[in-house]
C-alpha cells in the first residue's frame, strides 16, 4: 500500500499565562492509501492537537507548530500558504469533529452549510449542490433527506447531526477523513450505528481514516494499525492485533489491563495504572511515562527513548522492551 | 421490607410539565422522565442502573435523593417514605444519603478550598469545629487517597480524577449508608476511571455502603454492580443479578445494548457480529405506544404496540419487560 | 539487540517549572496587570483621585472665588488653565469638579448595589412567582427613559429636607441610583439561575443546605465577577448624566463645582475663549474613558474562560 500521508515529529507548543505547554512533543506516523489507523491515548497526550496540527488549525499566536513535517503524497503541509491550505481542508483532507453541536453553525440550514463546500471544493452550481447534498443526507441514513435540508442543526438529534457531520466530511470525496472522538459525546447504540457507517463509507470510497479515541474497544474493532500515543508523544505502534496480544509498552499494557472486559469474567480488582498523566508545561525528563511505570530502571529517568521496531510493523519506546524484557506480559 | 434493605423505590414516577402562556403557565405537555421504577438495594449492595440518555436513570437518583420531587411512588428509607417529607424532616436524614456526581469540574465550587470542600457536610450538620474538624478533613483526605497538604488548594489545581476523589471523600464526610453515584466516571480519562472504581469498591467493603451506581458505561457496571437494571425511555425493562443479566439478556434491548459495546480485542472484534438498532432513542414527550421499545426492537411483533409489558419474574429472581416473555403480559 | 539510540540530551534537560500555586483572585489580578490599557485607566483614575482629594494642596485658587479683573483669561502661568467668565481659576474648578464627579460615580453604585443586589439574588433565588412579579417590575422601569425618570426623582426628592445638602448632590445619588439599580438587579438574577443548575449548588442542597444559606455561600461569590464588572462600567455612565444634568441647569447646584455646569456656563463663549469648554469636557471624557478601560480589563481578568 502507497503512503498517503507521513507526519515525521511533529512538534506543537502553545504559549499560556503560566508557561510553554509542549503539546506534542515529537510525534510520527503514516497512513497508507485507504488504511484506517487509529490514535489512542487519554486527554492531554496531544491526539487532538496533533490532527489540529496537520490541518494547520491551531489556535494563533498561542499555538504554533515548532517543528515537524506533513507529507500529502509528497507535499508537506506545513509549509503551504495559508490560501493552498484552505484548498486541502474538506477536499483532501476533512475532519469529523466530537461535539457536533458546536462545529454546526446554528444560523445556517444544514443544507446551506453542505452546499458552501460544494460550491467552493468541487465548483457546482447551486441546483446541482443542492441535489448532491440531498443524496449525501440519504448515504448517510437521513431519512426524508429532501426535507430535512431545510432543517437548522438544532432541529437534529445528537447522533442524527453527527451523521450530517459525516457528510459534510466526505462531500468533497477526500483521500483522507480525520475523526476526533466521533462518538464519544453519543450513546453506546448511536456509537456502532455511526461507527459502523463511517467504516462502510471509508471503505467503499477507498478513504483513509484516522480514528482518534481513547476507547480500546473501538480502536480494537475499526483500526488496522494503532499508534499509542502519551504525553505528547506515540510511545508503541503496530498492527492492532499484535498491540493488543503482545503489548510492548508498559503504558499500553497498563491501559488495557485496567478496562473491564464484557467477555472475560469479572476480574475480582483492577490494575490501574498509578499516578496522573503528566502536566504538559513541565514534562517528565527521560522517559515520559517513567513517573508511573513499575518496571522504570534508572536509564528510564534520563534518556528519552526513541521508537525501535521490535517486530514487524510493531514499534515502541522503551528502555526495558528494548532490552528484550516484556515483564508485563502475561505470557 | 425485607431485612437487609437499605433504600426501597416503589412505582417511581416523575413528569415535568412543558408549560406555555404568559402568566398563567398552561401544562400543554408532559415530558414522562421516569414512568413507574421499582427497586430496592440491601445494606452494602451496589445496583447498577444502565441505559442510555433520556432513559430517566440520572432522574431516578435525583428522586431518590429528593432533589427532585417525585409526581408519584414512594422511597422508602428507614421506615418512611422520603416523598412525604418536608425539606426540614429530610434534613436530618440527608446525612445517610449522599451523592457522588458525574462532572469534577462543575460538583466543585471553583472558590472553595478542598477542605471547604470535604467539610461543608460537617459544617451544615454537625458541631465539629476546630482541631476536630481539621483532623477529620485529613482523615478523609487520606481515605481517597489524597495528601493532607493538599487541603488549602482550589478545585482548579487539581485533576480530573482528583477532583472526582474530593466529590467522593465529600460524599462519605457524614459516614452516609447510601451513596448515589451518577455517571461518576464518565468525564474521567480511562487509566484513572480504574483508580476510582477501586476506591468505591474499597470503601464499599470498608464501610459496608450501599451504591446505586448509575452510568452508561456496560463494562464498568459490571465490574461495580451486584445487581443491574436496565432503563429505557423511563421504564425498567430488565432487573437482575450481575451475571444472569451479562450472560442471558432476556431483553432484546439489553442484548443490542450489549452487543453494541466494542472489546478491546481486535481477534473477537472480527468475528462479533454486532447488533445495529434503526432509528433513534424516541422523545420522552410523545413515548410510543405499548412497549415504548417496539419501533426499534428486532423481535418485535403485533401486541407490541398495543399492549404495556409488565416487569415481572420470568424465572430465579430474572425481572424483565417483554411480551416475549409469558411472565409480563399484562 | 538492537541498538539503542541516545536521544537528544539539550532537549530534556529544560528546567521547567509547575504551574505556580494560584488562588482565582491572583489569577485575576496577574492578568489586569499585563493588560496596558487597563492599567493605564487605573492611573488616570488614581490621578483624578488624588487630584481632588489633595486639591486644596495643589492650587492655591478657591473653585468659587470670583475675581472680576480677570475675566477670560487664557491659560498661563498664573492660572494653569485661564479663568472664566467670573474670573474663577479654571484648574481649580476642574479639580474640585472631579470630586463631584468622583463622588457621583462611587455613592450612586453604592446605591445601585444596596438595591440591585439584594432584589436580584432573591428573585434568581426564590424564582416562581416572586421572580415573576420582581422581573416584571423591572421591566417596567426598564420601559422608562431613565434621564426623565432621573429629572422627575430629583424633582420630587428636591423638595425633601436633605434636598439642599451639598448643593443637592445627595439628590442626585439617590436620584441616579434609585433608576439605574434595575441593570445590576437583572444582571445578578440571571447569574443566580444559572449557577442554580451547577452540581456545587446540588450537592449543597444534597447535603441539607438551606435557601440563604446556599445564596450567601455559593450563588453570591461566584456572581461577583460580572457585578464588579457591571459597577465598572456604572461609574462613567453615572457620571455623564451627573454631568448632562448639571448642563442643562438641574444637576447640583453653584457654588458646588461641576464639569457638567462649567460646559453650561462656557457655552455661550464657546469660539472666544474655548478652554472653558474644552477642559472640562476632556475630563469628562478621559475619566469615563479611564472607566471603561478597566471595566474591560475586569471583566477580561475575572472570566474564568480566559484562562489563555
Amino acid at each position: 500500500m502507497s503512503t498517503l500521508l507521513d507526519v515525521r515529529n511533529l512538534v506543537t507548543r502553545f504559549h499560556t499565562q503560566d508557561g510553554v505547554v509542549k503539546a506534542v512533543n515529537g510525534a510520527s506516523f503514516t497512513v497508507a492509501k485507504g488504511e484506517t489507523i487509529a490514535i489512542v491515548g487519554e486527554s492531554g497526550c496531544g491526539k487532538s492537537v496533533t490532527s489540529l496540527s496537520i490541518l494547520r488549525l491551531i489556535a494563533q499566536p498561542q499555538g504554533k507548530i515548532v517543528s515537524g513535517e506533513a507529507l500529502l503524497d509528497g507535499t508537506d503541509l506545513l509549509k503551504l500558504s495559508s490560501e493552498e491550505m484552505r484548498k486541502i481542508r474538506g477536499a483532501r483532507i476533512s475532519m469529523i469533529f466530537q461535539e457536533p453541536m458546536s462545529s454546526l453553525n446554528p444560523v445556517l440550514t444544514i443544507g446551506r452549510q453542505m452546499t458552501e463546500q460544494l460550491e467552493l471544493h468541487r465548483h457546482m452550481g447551486q441546483q446541482e449542490a443542492l441535489a448532491e447534498a440531498i443524496n449525501l443526507l440519504k448515504l448517510v441514513g437521513i431519512p426524508q433527506a429532501e426535507r430535512r435540508v431545510k432543517d437548522y442543526p438544532h432541529h437534529f438529534s445528537g447522533g442524527m447531526r453527527q451523521r450530517v457531520m459525516i457528510a459534510m466530511a466526505i462531500s468533497c470525496k477526500p483521500q483522507l477523513v480525520i475523526a476526533d472522538e466521533p462518538t464519544t459525546a453519543v450513546d453506546v447504540t448511536i456509537q456502532s450505528q455511526l461507527l459502523e457507517l463511517i467504516r462502510g463509507i471509508t471503505d467503499e470510497m477507498g478513504m483513509s481514516l484516522i480514528l482518534i479515541t481513547h476507547n480500546l474497544g473501538v480502536v480494537a474493532r475499526y483500526a488496522q494499525r494503532v499508534y499509542v500515543m502519551y504525553a505528547g508523544t506515540v510511545v508503541e505502534h503496530g498492527p492492532a492485533l499484535a498491540v493488543y496480544h503482545h503489548p510492548l509498552h508498559p503504558y499500553t499494557s497498563g491501559l488495557l489491563a485496567s478496562v473491564p472486559r464484557l467477555d472475560e469474567p469479572r476480574k475480582g480488582r483492577l490494575a490501574p495504572i498509578e499516578g496522573q498523566p503528566p502536566d504538559m508545561m513541565c514534562p517528565p525528563v527521560g522517559c515520559p511515562f517513567q513517573p508511573r511505570c513499575a518496571y522504570a530502571l534508572p536509564k528510564c529517568l534520563t534518556d528519552r527513548p526513541e521508537l525501535q521496531e521490535m517486530a514487524p510493523g510493531h514499534f515502541t519506546a522503551c528502555w526495558v522492551a528494548f532490552s528484550g524484557e516484556t515483564l508485563w506480559q502475561k505470557t | 421490607m425485607a431485612e437487609n434493605v437499605v433504600i426501597e423505590i416503589n412505582n417511581l414516577a416523575k413528569y415535568f410539565p412543558i408549560t406555555s402562556g404568559l402568566f398563567f403557565k398552561k401544562k400543554v405537555a408532559e415530558v414522562k422522565a421516569v414512568d413507574g421504577v421499582s427497586f430496592a438495594i440491601h445494606r452494602g449492595e451496589t445496583l447498577g442502573l444502565v441505559g442510555e440518555s433520556g432513559c430517566g436513570k440520572t432522574t431516578v437518583g435525583k428522586c431518590v435523593l429528593q432533589l427532585y420531587r417525585a409526581t408519584s411512588g414512594e422511597v422508602i428509607f428507614e421506615g418512611k417514605n422520603l416523598c412525604d417529607l418536608n425539606e426540614n424532616q429530610l434534613r436530618p436524614l440527608r446525612r445517610k444519603l449522599q451523592v457522588v456526581f458525574q462532572d469534577p469540574y462543575d460538583s466543585l465550587n471553583p472558590r472553595f478550598t478542598a477542605a471547604d470542600i470535604i467539610g461543608e457536610p460537617l459544617q451544615i450538620n454537625s458541631d465539629i469545629r476546630g482541631s476536630d474538624f481539621d483532623r477529620r478533613i485529613a482523615e478523609l483526605l487520606n481515605i481517597v487517597g489524597l495528601a493532607p497538604y493538599m487541603a488549602d488548594r482550589y478545585p482548579h489545581e487539581f485533576s480530573g480524577g482528583q477532583r472526582q476523589r474530593l466529590g467522593v471523600a465529600r460524599a462519605l464526610a457524614l459516614q452516609p449508608e447510601f451513596i448515589v453515584c451518577d455517571e461518576p466516571l464518565s468525564a474521567l480519562d480511562v487509566s484513572i476511571q480504574a483508580q476510582i472504581i477501586n476506591l468505591l469498591d474499597d470503601l464499599q467493603d470498608k464501610f459496608g455502603i450501599a451504591y446505586l451506581f448509575i452510568s452508561h458505561d456496560l463494562s464498568v457496571v459490571r465490574h461495580m454492580s451486584d445487581r443491574v437494571g436496565v432503563m429505557y425511555l423511563g421504564k425498567m425493562m430488565e432487573l437482575s443479578e450481575r451475571d444472569e443479566i451479562y450472560k442471558s439478556p432476556l431483553h432484546p434491548y439489553t442484548q443490542a445494548l450489549l452487543s453494541a459495546v466494542p472489546i478491546p480485542d481486535p481477534a473477537v472484534e472480527e468475528k462479533r457480529k454486532v447488533i445495529v438498532l434503526k432509528g433513534e432513542v424516541p422523545s420522552p414527550i410523545n413515548p410510543p405506544s405499548g412497549c415504548v421499545f417496539h419501533p426499534r426492537c428486532p423481535k418485535a411483533f403485533d401486541d407490541c404496540s398495543k399492549l404495556i409489558p409488565q416487569l415481572k419474574d420470568a424465572g430465579s429472581g430474572h425481572e424483565v419487560a417483554c411480551l416475549l416473555y409469558k411472565t409480563s403480559w399484562p | 539487540m538492537t541498538d539503542i539510540q541516545q536521544s537528544n540530551p539539550s532537549e530534556i534537560t529544560e528546567i521547567c517549572e509547575t504551574r505556580p500555586h494560584r488562588t482565582l483572585l491572583n489569577d485575576a489580578w496577574i492578568r489586569l496587570r499585563r493588560n496596558r490599557l487597563a492599567v493605564a485607566g487605573a492611573i488616570i483614575i488614581l490621578i483624578f483621585a488624588l487630584g481632588a482629594i489633595f486639591a486644596p494642596f495643589i492650587t492655591k485658587y478657591n473653585f468659587a472665588k470670583q475675581d472680576l479683573d480677570s475675566i477670560f483669561l487664557q491659560p498661563s502661568s498664573v492660572h494653569w488653565l485661564g479663568t472664566d467668565e467670573l474670573g474663577r481659576d479654571v484648574f481649580a474648578r476642574m479639580l474640585y469638579g472631579a470630586r463631584t464627579s468622583l463622588a457621583v460615580g462611587i455613592f450612586t453604585q453604592l446605591i445601585v448595589l444596596l438595591i440591585g443586589l439584594p432584589i436580584g439574588a432573591f428573585a434568581g433565588s426564590k424564582g416562581g412567582r416572586v421572580d415573576n412579579l420582581l422581573m416584571r417590575f423591572v421591566d417596567i422601569m426598564y420601559g422608562f427613559p431613565d434621564i426623565l425618570l432621573i429629572i422627575l426623582l430629583s424633582a420630587v426628592l428636591r423638595g425633601t429636607t436633605f434636598g439642599n445638602l451639598g448643593g443637592g448632590i445627595f439628590v442626585i445619588f439617590l436620584a441616579i441610583g434609585l433608576v439605574a439599580w434595575v441593570n445590576v438587579s437583572r444582571l445578578v438574577r440571571g447569574q443566580i439561575l444559572s449557577l442554580k443548575q451547577r452540581d456545587f449548588v446540588t450537592a449543597a442542597r444534597a447535603m441539607g443546605g438551606k435557601g440563604t444559606y446556599i445564596t450567601m455561600r455559593h450563588l453570591l461569590p461566584n456572581s461577583l465577577g460580572p457585578i464588579i464588572v457591571s459597577i465598572t462600567f456604572g461609574v462613567p455612565r453615572a457620571i455623564f448624566t451627573e454631568a448632562a444634568l448639571s448642563y442643562i441647569g438641574i444637576g447640583v447646584k453653584p457654588p458646588t463645582p461641576s464639569w457638567g455646569a462649567m460646559i453650561h456656563d462656557g457655552y455661550n463663549v464657546m469660539f472666544t475663549a474655548p478652554h472653558l469648554v474644552i477642559v472640562p469636557a476632556v475630563a469628562i471624557a478621559l475619566i469615563m474613558l479611564a472607566f471603561t478601560f478597566l471595566g474591560d480589563g475586569l471583566r477580561d481578568a475575572l472570566d474564568p474562560r480566559s484562562r489563555r
